[in-house]
């Protein structure tokens, strides 16, 4: 009786870590397709907003009294500071994500200390480019809503092509940063799994 | 009695009986180094908490008015819907900092369920980080517009005549990237303390 009750015991204790291991392969699987994904989307933000420019014929008066005269007007990404660090954040968390996809592949089921590692530039990165949405989101809604109090006049009633690619951008890089998010939580929840 | 061919320790288990299933092995007592963990991450969500207030306070009380000529002009922070979203989001995160620090305080003398404190600790600061971070570049890049202006949409620089207004609104958001810094360091410490509890 003795000896059946141990082998019973010895079976599930072969299933749980044979079934840690599948979960520990599945998060690993999980977390390189979501990296991929980080990677792709921030690449494709970064490259949305750097080709945005657009060229418009605006009719201006130089003096009062003569009749207006047509000038061609250029708006690019990289006339407004807050789009410049919105490109740089996004470049750097796409160069990042690719960087971390290696590292964490060469990680895999090693306890070292390198998952802390990775968790922490994977908090940078999320720091990094929620900022970076926010002074993308700000300008834009500067240049489509205007501030009367300081006599900024709005920017996308000319320029709405410009304004879109902008907005479009903005969008990919809010996904992207969602996804580092999701990241960091997958990580805790793998060490909460892994400490009981 | 039963063919054994496993190790010794099978001999010594044979006098005990073996503990009903279920059991608790006796209640272990919360080594020392996990009350330094909560003593420290008390000490810095109170610190997130008084940062956001002070933001929040900084940029609410800066109002400046300036005689141009005959019209008298007013800055206020609620003119620009950027720093409205600031103080929306920073108090937002100032309150969350409070609550957490509360229950913070709570678990050092009740310590129990303290593993998976943290883990939802780790899930909400990087909500609140997110918050905080995204507060701070939209407040940073209107401000960094009205202080150097910008030529090619001809917005005029505002901080030369409203001086007053920009070293509120520096002096806000100086405080609030020291609060998103301290978000980083908790959830940082949070899951260094979920790393260290794994059984080597």
């Amino acid at each position: 009786m003795e000896s059946q009750g141990q082998y019973i015991g010895s079976n599930s204790g072969m299933d749980q870590k044979e079934g840690k291991i599948a979960n520990q392969r599945k998060a690993g699987t999980c977390e390189s397709i979501l990296r991929i994904l980080a990677f792709m989307l921030t690449l494709t933000a970064a490259v949305v907003l750097g080709v945005s420019k657009q060229t418009e014929i605006v009719s201006m008066k130089i003096l009062p009294t003569s009749p207006p005269i047509d000038v061609p007007a250029t708006t690019k990404w990289h006339y407004l500071s807050a789009f410049v660090y919105f490109l740089v954040a996004n470049a750097t968390a796409c160069a990042y994500a690719a960087f971390s996809l290696v590292l964490s592949l060469g990680n895999r089921g090693t306890k070292s200390g390198l998952g802390l590692v990775i968790i922490f530039l994977d908090l940078l990165m999320v720091a990094l480019l929620f900022s970076g949405n926010g002074a993308a989101t700000a300008i834009g809604l500067m240049g489509y809503q205007g501030n009367s109090h300081v006599q900024w006049n709005k920017v996308c009633n000319v320029f709405g092509r410009f304004c879109n690619q902008v907005a479009a951008a903005i969008v990919l890089s809010l996904l992207g940063s969602l996804v580092f998010m999701y990241l960091v939580v997958l990580a805790a929840l793998g060490l909460h799994r892994r400490s009981k | 009695m039963g063919s054994t061919d496993k190790p010794a320790d099978l001999e010594t288990t044979k006098e005990v009986p073996p503990p009903p299933k279920g059991a608790a092995y006796g209640s272990t007592p919360p080594p020392p180094k996990h009350d330094h963990f909560f003593v420290v991450d008390v000490v810095l969500r109170f610190l997130v908490f008084a940062a956001s207030l002070a933001s929040v306070l900084v940029i609410v009380i800066s109002k400046q008015k300036v005689h141009l000529g005959p019209a008298l002009s007013v800055a206020k922070f609620n003119h620009s819907p950027a720093f409205i979203y600031f103080v929306a989001a920073l108090s937002v995160a100032g309150l969350y900092a409070i609550l957490t620090t509360l229950l913070s305080l709570s678990v050092i003398w009740k310590p129990i369920l303290s593993t998976k404190l943290l883990l939802h600790f780790v899930f909400l600061d990087v909500l609140a980080l997110g918050l905080v971070a995204s507060a701070t570049g939209t407040a940073g890049a209107v401000a960094y517009i009205g202080y150097k202006g910008n030529d090619h949409t001809h917005w005029l620089k505002v901080c030369s005549t409203f001086d007053k207004f920009c070293k509120h609104v520096v002096g806000a958001l100086a405080t609030s990237l020291f609060a998103s810094v301290l978000l980083v360091l908790l959830v940082w410490l949070s899951t260094f303390t979920l790393h260290r509890k794994i059984p080597k």
